[in-house]
């Protein structure tokens, strides 16, 4: 800080640009509202009032163009993998999915005998975090939410990548 | 002290007995009032227990024999062997099920809505059964009248490589839906049927799932549904 100091206004901050749109993206990741089975019902939970989404910067969206993250909250079936495939794409960059339950994550308790779930929506969709439980409770999605925030944030989008 | 808790629950209970629940639900303490209530449940029990025996003295003749008394299937079996003598396999029919023949399925099942002994108007569910890769599948339907307070149900069943059954949706609506399911998960046709698609499964699905011997697709859309986990794992 410096070089800065005492150079303005008292209400002004300093910080790189990347880092700035790090933290902007990262304290506002609306969420693609759907649900495909009992995870939906603590994925409306965390978002009600008591765990209280909000407060993190997250607020439920119903069209996957307005959405930052979807949430996948249930089992996917290989009918509904086909769907969720092209909501993925209909997002806008930069887009994140959260793995929500052991149904999204490996299949859960339909691994060994479930012929029509989809085994894992990291088949179809890339995942950034994966949330254990059956279904997790809210606070471990908020965790699941928190942990995808520092991803965010410690992303650097203006930086050239270099090999 | 312990002496005016059983009188205290002795009293309850006789009032309770004609017919008097305040006395026990006002004891203020917890476990009193868990003893009262286990002790009035006692005193019903014996109760009955004395009404019964006091009943069979009395009345020295047999009671009637509960096996003589024909249920509702027996029952309307015999009324559809008198209208359709060939189409009921009176040899598989017992008294939990009627088994029929699927060629006049239609005008029995119209028979069983309208008859005013029938008077089934309630299609309650249509199952579908895999009798084993060997055998038949059958299709079971349960049937509830309103009016009479009776149900049946009916079996029919069809080879396994050619399964072909009369569709009764146009008698119950109802059947529209539950057929589909049927043929979604059983591959069973039903002959007559509007829009026999499926219902649940996508429209590109390969095999009937609940059979026996259906086989797991190995990809979906190029979705791998892996059969072998191990490596997985």
């Amino acid at each position: 800080m410096g070089v800065f100091e005492n150079k303005f206004q008292d209400n002004v901050v300093v910080a790189s640009l990347d880092k700035l749109l790090g933290w902007a993206r990262s304290t506002s990741p609306w969420f693609f509202q759907f649900g495909l089975a009992c995870c939906a019902i603590e994925m409306m939970a965390t978002a009600a009032s008591r765990h209280d989404l909000m407060r993190i910067g997250m607020l439920p969206r119903s069209s996957p163009r307005q959405a930052d993250v979807m949430i996948v909250a249930g089992t996917v079936t290989l009918k509904m993998a086909l769907r969720v495939k092209k909501l993925y794409e209909q997002m806008a960059n930069p887009k994140y999915v959260i793995s929500m339950g052991s149904c999204a994550t490996s299949g859960g308790p339909y691994w060994q005998h479930g012929y029509h779930v989809l085994k894992g929506v990291d088949l179809v969709v890339p995942v950034d975090v994966y949330v254990p439980g059956c279904p997790p409770r809210p606070e471990a999605l908020i965790e699941g939410l928190l942990k995808l925030q520092e991803k965010i944030q410690s992303e650097r989008p203006l930086t050239r990548k270099t090999a | 002290m312990t002496d005016n808790l059983e009188q205290l629950i002795k009293e309850a209970v006789e009032k309770a007995l004609e017919g008097d629940m305040d006395a026990i639900n006002n004891i203020e303490d917890r476990v009193t009032r868990s003893k009262a209530k286990a002790a009035l449940v006692k005193a019903k029990r014996e109760a009955a227990k004395e009404k019964s025996e006091a009943s069979s003295d009395e009345g020295s003749d047999p009671p009637p024999d509960s096996k003589k008394i024909k249920t509702s299937n027996e029952n309307i079996a015999e009324k559809l062997i008198q209208q359709f003598p060939d189409d009921i396999n009176k040899d598989l029919s017992s008294e939990t099920n009627i088994q029929i023949q699927p060629k006049n399925w239609l005008d029995i099942a119209k028979y069983l809505r309208d008859d005013p002994a029938c008077l089934f108007d309630s299609l309650q569910c249509i199952t579908g059964v895999d009798l084993g890769e060997e055998s038949d599948l059958e299709v079971r339907y349960n049937l509830h009248s309103m009016t009479h307070l009776h149900a049946i149900e009916i079996r029919i069943s069809c080879p396994r490589n050619n399964c072909k059954v009369p569709s009764i949706e146009s008698i119950w609506r109802i059947g529209d839906w539950f057929e589909r399911e049927t043929y979604d998960m059983y591959g069973i046709e039903f002959e007559g049927h509007s829009d026999l698609t499926r219902i649940l499964l996508p429209e590109d699905w390969e095999g009937w799932p609940l059979r026996k011997d259906y086989d797991v697709q190995e990809t979906y859309h190029g979705i791998i549904v892996p059969k072998v986990k191990e490596g997985w794992e």
